[in-house]
């Protein structure tokens, strides 16, 4: 008790915020990746056509129930074994997560798409507004209000598994957190300063769906 | 006699073993304001829903101005086209019971996404027209304002304006009133007033007789999934042919007359 010493931590500063940023862009490019698969695959998995719906069916039951962990190890090291094309460590953890992310999107996606009431759909069927229109302009934008909490929760969720790429050697926070602990026999210290930073990553995030979800609150009417 | 409006012919529509429409016949045409009246559970609504092809049907066929709306699953020969399925929701306009108006937008916006989305119209155009049917059902202060902040009737007459803002041959009203506070129903009448004052064709689902009595130019009494009467209003209220017209009429004006 008592000796906690982190002066020397300091020292690392440059590299700290070296792996902020590593950690961020993992952050951004996967949650932009698996929004985009989650919407594609939400939207597959209400088609009655089966090329469709099994495929979506296949893809997030897979990647909803295998740890993100494996998924990230498979692409670094068995996409070049199978393929001959290799991603690197930030690719690699960048597309799984982005593909882990897709799959708990898809469902947050088909709640939200779901909850839009069915006379929505009616109102805009007599319109003769067509599909794309209708979900452009009429679905999505209240689904995606109806469900802006867990995806505030699901994105905050990525963000601390982007840790997860430090097994492939990604430099992104917690690798750097395990390399300046080595380095300084002060793992405690280190890890403490790895999480507040973690912490200044995700609570932004918080704070942002917070004022999105007041802003954007859909009235039932 | 002109050529019908809307046609609906030998209409069968079931839900499983359950049939709901029995073998409909009825025209309308242009310029008609149709009642149709019933107890809960006879088929009005579905019929309206039918016309609007918002139902796949089992038998029969719905034609708008000619053009095939819906065809029986059960007929032989194709269905409509998805061509002709579109035009013919640019003729039909419908007003259901529950407004369903779009909460994620403004009362205006309400109005011209159809007009631009669906007949191209440029923006500056969609929202002059918008202001003028706000104008015509007296919302025009409503404008930007998003639908939980009306009252029901309001909102009802901004669904009416949206409704009219693809200039429908044809207007379905569902029961439009039925949700509304009672103080609230008679300026969404007058609104439809209004509108058959102008010549609109209208099929109405309704409860309020005192609307089928002054403005329809025939009532239809549904029961069962069957039309039982069609009449004037003078006839249908004064002497229905029918017993089981009688019947309902009995019960409605009992419990109206209680009411008061």
């Amino acid at each position: 008790m008592g000796d906690f010493q982190f002066a020397r931590i300091f020292g690392y500063l440059p590299d700290f915020i070296r792996g902020v940023g590593v950690t961020f862009q993992l952050g951004l490019i996967s949650a932009s990746l698996g929004l985009v698969l989650g919407l594609v695959f939400a939207l597959m998995k209400f088609s009655r056509h089966p090329l469709l719906y099994w495929p979506s069916y296949v893809y997030i039951e897979f990647f909803r129930t295998t740890p993100p962990l494996v998924q990230i190890i498979w692409l670094y090291y068995g996409l070049p074994l199978l393929t001959g094309y290799d991603l690197g460590a930030f690719g690699s953890a960048a597309v799984a997560l982005g593909l882990n992310m897709g799959a708990f999107y898809a469902e947050i996606f088909r709640a939200g798409i779901v909850g839009v009431h069915r006379t929505q759909w009616q109102a805009a069927r007599v319109l003769g507004l067509n599909l794309t229109d209708t979900l452009r302009f009429i679905v999505l934008p209240q689904a995606v209000r109806n469900v802006l909490p867990p995806m505030g929760t699901t994105t905050i969720y990525l963000i601390k598994d982007t840790a997860l790429a430090s097994a492939i050697g990604t430099p992104e926070l917690l690798r750097i957190g395990q390399l300046v602990a080595v380095e300084t026999f002060r793992p405690v210290e280190t890890l403490t300063i790895v999480a507040m930073l973690y912490f200044a990553v995700t609570y932004p995030v918080a704070l942002l769906v917070d004022r999105l979800e007041r802003r954007f609150k859909v009235a039932r009417v | 006699m002109a050529e019908a409006l809307i046609a609906v012919e030998r209409l069968v529509k079931r839900y499983g073993a359950n049939t709901v429409l029995d073998d409909i016949n009825l025209d309308v045409t242009a310029g008609q304001v149709l009642v149709v009246i019933g107890p809960s559970g006879s088929g009005k609504s579905t019929l309206l829903r039918c016309v609007a092809a918002l139902e796949p049907i089992q038998r029969g066929a719905v034609r708008i101005d000619g053009t095939l709306a819906a065809k029986g699953e059960e007929e032989e020969g194709s269905g409509p086209s998805r061509a002709s399925l579109h035009r013919l929701r640019e003729r039909v306009g419908m007003v259901f019971q529950q407004f369903n108006l779009f909460p994620h937008l403004t009362v205006l916006e309400n109005i011209t996404l159809a007009p631009r989305r669906v007949l191209g119209m440029a923006p500056g155009a969609a929202e002059k027209l918008a202001i003028d049917l706000l104008q015509r059902v007296g919302l025009e202060d409503k404008r930007d304002v998003h639908p939980e902040r009306l009252s029901g009737g309001q909102q009802q007459r901004a669904a009416i304006a949206r409704a009219l803002a693809m200039h429908p041959q044809v207007m379905l009203f569902d029961e439009v009133t039925s949700a509304l506070d009672p103080e609230l129903v008679g300026e969404v009448l007058r609104t439809m007033r209004q509108l058959a004052d102008q010549g609109m064709t209208m099929l109405v689902v309704t409860h309020e007789m005192g609307f089928a009595r002054d403005v329809a130019d025939d009532v239809i009494f549904m029961d069962n999934g069957k039309i039982v009467e069609r009449s004037p209003p003078a006839q249908m209220f004064e002497q229905p042919k029918e017993a089981r017209t009688r019947a309902f009429l009995e019960r409605l004006l009992d419990r109206e007359g209680r009411r008061t």
